[in-house]
């Protein structure tokens, strides 16, 4: 004789089962990172900028954004389709400040399924910079960049569709001053001989 | 004793034999009406959700309706009114103009605060990129360098 699991049961179950499966996937692919556990860092920084920008607060920016300008236009390229924009950047005074242990909240979450390192570039003197990359098939579907030096940390999160090429070409064209992020290249040999 | 009782029934029977006939008997098959278990009866509950799905779609409906009947302007009939004297009016033949939604200051302060938010993160992760790129492409060339002709 059956059982009521098998009669009756089974099959919404297995309804059930595939459901939360796939909202489980969904969520895995899902490029948004927690950031939450750098916060205590804010109490030790002399400068902290918190940026946090979800779809909804992106369509409420492109209303402001003429068509007429060229380079609003270029950022509404960038921008269509971006799910969030996440940034948490740390200046410390003293070098230090923050530990391996802050780093490794974040690149733990980097080394979920779906997300692959596109640069490491580790510096003694310029600092690290990380860049990874969320591959939805063929196509990217987020962004983190970790830069990190001895007196600051940021972290830089897209959520969504990226156009690495257009993003790039958008420093300088922002109508922002420049932020000087970038340290200066110290001289090598080759500059010494031009 | 006679053992025919135990063959067909007839002659005397033995008394521990009727006694166990006796408790045994009462485990004696006796035929009774099969009774199915009565079959589950699921168009109650049908019709519940069908009414409430066809509710459902008629709340819809009505609210929808609603909805474009109050994006219709109004239309004000007024009477004819007097001829005006006066120069002829003249007629834009310019193709009219987009409009526009209406965005409250409000609105405008927020969507301002949002979109320099917005400029600040993608000039940040635009910065970044960049200076991930320039300095993968200064290590690159640095190794290149270091290789004999």
């Amino acid at each position: 004789m059956k059982t009521l699991f098998q009669t009756k049961l089974a099959a919404p179950l297995f309804a059930l089962l595939l459901i939360v499966a796939s909202a489980a996937a969904t969520r895995a692919q899902d490029s948004r990172l927690q950031l939450n556990s750098l916060d205590h860092l804010s109490a030790k920084a002399s400068q902290t900028v918190d940026v946090n920008i979800d779809e909804k607060l992106i369509r409420i920016a492109l209303k402001v954004f003429s068509d007429q300008d060229a380079e609003e236009r270029k950022i509404k390229e960038v921008v269509a389709g971006i799910k969030g924009i996440y940034v948490k950047s740390f200046e410390f005074e003293t070098d230090g400040q923050y530990t391996a242990a802050d780093m490794e909240t974040i690149r733990t979450q980097l080394r979920g399924p779906g997300w692959s390192r596109l640069v490491n570039v580790m510096s003694k003197k310029e600092g690290n910079l990380e860049v990874y990359l969320l591959m939805n098939g063929e196509t990217v579907g987020g962004l983190a960049v970790l830069s990190s030096d001895l007196r600051e940390l940021v972290v830089v999160n897209i959520v969504g569709p990226v156009n690495l090429d257009k993003l790039a070409q958008l420093e300088g064209h922002l109508g922002i001053p420049e932020l000087g992020i970038e340290p200066a290249k110290p001289k090598t040999k080759n500059d010494d001989e031009k | 004793m006679n053992d025919d009782y135990l063959w067909d029934k007839s002659g005397e029977p033995d008394p521990q034999i009727q006694q166990l006939e006796e408790i045994l008997g009462t485990l004696r098959y006796q035929p009774k009406p099969l009774k199915l278990p009565a079959r589950r009866n699921y168009l109650p509950l049908l019709a519940i959700a069908a009414t409430l799905v066809i509710a459902l779609l008629a709340v819809a409906l009505w609210l929808q309706t609603r909805k474009q009947v109050a994006s219709i302007p109004a239309v004000a009939i007024a009477k004819p009114a007097d001829p005006i004297i006066g120069p002829p009016l003249s007629v834009s033949t310019s193709p009219p103009q987009k409009v526009r939604p209406r965005v409250t200051k409000t609105d405008r302060q927020e969507a301002l605060a949002a979109k320099q938010q917005l400029m600040f993160a993608l000039r940040l992760a635009s910065e970044k990129l960049n200076a991930a790129h320039r300095r993968t492409q200064d290590k690159r060339s640095s190794y290149e360098n270091t290789l004999p002709n």
